[in-house]
């Protein structure tokens, strides 16, 4: 006697939990410490809060417009400038992705290693117009609707700015390292930068609204953990 | 210095300075004080094109020409609680002294659905170009003749025979008749893009669909600060987004559009009232990739008085349709393009029938290239072709150098 077919809905249920269970997992999941190999950490402070998105004043408009998330201005990125030699053996192409959602980009900053693929889906029932004239990668991705999503490869290090050609209060930060000695701080502002061999290092923290800071640190050779705070003092 | 050579100097400073050091020395976004309650933004605009004292294709009155323009607009918005806000806009043309755009107060009566009441100097409720004029939006140089050529019909003076009228055929950058007002001056076009009107409107957005509608002093043709006849102008739009992309729109309006100072000397007991514009318009567009497309269609009717023939008015009607386009063929190069059509209806004189004003067609296409995000540079040729006037065909060059934050 034939099986009864499961609805198509509950397959695509559980296929669904199945991919939130292996995403959480991955969030999860504590880098493995080569031995030998340090860790820096510490945070990244403000004495005045980033400015938030803000969009432009356009008297034709004939409605309220809406609040802008301003939380994510306080994402700063922290890396080691120069890296180790040890840093351009890996050879990995990851996917990330860079949505589009209630018109912000999200995230809004966004650190990559070089070769990297980054998705850019569009969550909103509105067209938005994905565009960047940085140096570092030039490109527009048109117009397209919810549901889609079109990608773009990163190969060459540096910061690209990103925006909308619809919405010019959209915009995000993609910075781009030949390396992986970098980090993206989390919502207190914390950071770490893991399996950092031996040896003296500059670390700079960066920030869009912020002139960059700097640090130098050593991990000594038997590894352990460094801890290097920054505070963004001026404007 | 006359106002076209400071253009001319603005644009030769931007274009010799290097995208990298604008970058760093020009803000790119809104200026915010008051903790992000107070926004202002800008936008400087040089548009170089030759000298025409003849055609006057591209007046927007008779002192300001469209391809050959300076201008500076500062737009800042107050918005001291989540339900209320206060807009604003200044510009200078060439530059003169600035000019109060935009002024209304905008309140949201609900946070939570979208409906906004707005009185002042409030946006155009009637079609759609006039809301998207600036610079950024217009994927060529020139304006919609629609919404720039002037007719020669005025508001503060008529003419007292049909002849009156017909002998101001393509003259609508300086018209003048013999009743009223005597001084000549520029006529009206369709739909003014270049005032705003008076008044209150209300606006209700709900998924796919859009609907507004305002009460002004002034008309589509006219718009006014303050009332000139004591008789409100109705104009409402309604629109629908049945898929991503696509914008379908309709628009009407309707208001008495002559001065009471010309009403009152007509014979018999005539009012302003009597005299109105009444249009109606339809709008898409439609986007997808690196492709823009629009079109807009407005057909306008004004009730003019021949003062000595025909004193309780006839009808002259007006249509005006055109297409428009933007494809980006790279990140930085976009190619644009308009087709445009003005026509008029026949008046009858006692030598023969004729169209009131000379009708006229346009074609335009640019090329523009963004030196940085909001620093673009664009290049149009327009090609005008009219059945009347001094000049019935003349082809313009003209260069344009924008920035915004």
């Amino acid at each position: 006697m034939p099986l009864p077919r499961p609805p198509r809905l509950w397959l695509a249920l559980a296929l669904s939990a199945v991919a939130l269970v292996q995403i959480a997992a991955a969030q999860q999941r504590v880098p493995v410490r080569r031995p030998g190999t340090g860790t820096i950490r510490g945070s990244v402070e403000f004495k005045v809060a980033p400015p938030g998105p803000d969009r432009r004043v356009n008297p034709a408009g004939m409605a309220m417009p809406g609040a802008l998330d301003a939380s994510d201005r306080r994402r700063s990125v922290v890396y080691l400038d120069p890296a180790p030699r040890a840093a351009f053996d890996a050879r990995e192409e990851p996917h990330v992705r860079l949505d589009q959602r209630d018109e912000q980009f999200v995230p809004h900053v966004l650190a990559i290693v070089a070769g990297t693929v980054v998705d850019f889906p569009n969550n909103d029932r509105t067209y938005h117009n994905v565009f960047s004239l940085s140096k570092t990668r030039s490109f527009d991705l048109g117009r397209y609707a919810t549901g889609r999503s079109k990608a773009i490869r990163f190969d060459q290090p540096g910061i690209v700015r990103v925006f909308c050609d619809i919405h010019s209060h959209m915009s995000a930060f993609i910075l781009v390292f030949a390396h992986r000695y970098f980090a993206l701080t989390d919502e207190d502002g914390r950071y770490h930068i893991d399996n950092v061999p031996p040896g003296s290092y500059t670390v700079v923290a960066w920030n869009e609204a912020m002139p960059s800071e700097s640090g130098r640190v050593q991990v000594a050779d038997a590894g352990g953990e460094v801890e290097l705070s920054f505070r963004f003092e001026k404007r | 210095m006359p106002p076209h050579r400071v253009g001319r100097i603005v644009l030769a400073a931007l274009l010799a300075s290097p995208a990298g050091a604008l970058a760093q020395s020009l803000p790119t976004g809104p200026i915010r004080a008051m903790d992000g309650e107070l926004l202002v933004n800008g936008e400087a605009v040089a548009t170089i094109g030759a000298a025409d004292d003849v055609a006057f294709f591209n007046y927007t009155d008779y002192a300001h020409n469209a391809l050959r323009l300076f201008r500076i607009s500062v737009s800042g918005a107050w918005q001291p609680a989540r339900r209320l806000a206060f807009v604003g806009e200044l510009r200078s043309e060439d530059l003169e002294q600035p000019r109060a755009y935009a002024a209304y107060v905008r309140v949201r009566p609900w946070v939570e659905r979208q409906f906004d009441i707005q009185a002042g100097r409030i946006p155009p409720t009637f079609g759609v170009f006039s809301r998207r004029a600036y610079t950024t939006d217009n994927p060529v140089i020139g304006y919609p003749l629609a919404y720039q050529y002037l007719t020669s019909i005025h508001p503060d003076a008529v003419p007292a025979i049909a002849e009156d009228l017909t002998r101001m055929r393509a003259r609508g950058w300086l018209s003048t008749f013999p009743v009223g007002n005597p001084e000549p001056g520029p006529g009206v076009p369709l739909v003014s893009a270049f005032r705003w009107d008076a008044g209150v409107q209300a606006h209700w957005h709900s998924g796919i669909f859009d609907a507004a509608g305002a009460v002004t002093a002034g008309t589509l043709s006219d718009p006014h600060a303050a009332d000139n006849n004591r008789s409100p102008q109705l104009s409402g739009r309604v629109a629908v987004e049945p898929a991503v992309g696509l914008i379908l729109g309709t628009s009407a309006a309707h208001g008495a559009w002559l001065s009471k100072n010309v009403a009152r000397i007509l014979p018999g007991d005539r009012h302003a009232s009597d005299y109105a514009q009444q249009a109606y318009g339809a709008d898409a567009e439609y986007s997808r990739d690196h492709w823009l497309l629009r079109s807009e269609l407005v057909w306008s009717r004004w009730r003019l008085p021949f003062a000595t023939t025909a004193p309780d008015g006839v009808d002259l009607d007006a249509l005006a349709a055109w297409v428009e386009g933007r494809y980006k063929l790279t990140p930085r190069v976009s190619l644009g393009f308009r087709a445009d059509r003005l026509g008029f209806s026949n008046v009858t004189t006692a030598a023969s029938t004729l169209s009131w004003d000379a009708p006229i067609n346009r074609a335009e296409a640019a090329l523009s290239y963004a030196i940085q995000r909001n620093l673009t540079a664009k290049v149009a040729v327009q090609k005008n072709d009219r059945d009347a006037g001094r000049v019935h065909r003349r082809t313009y060059i003209a260069g344009q150098l924008a920035y915004w934050f």
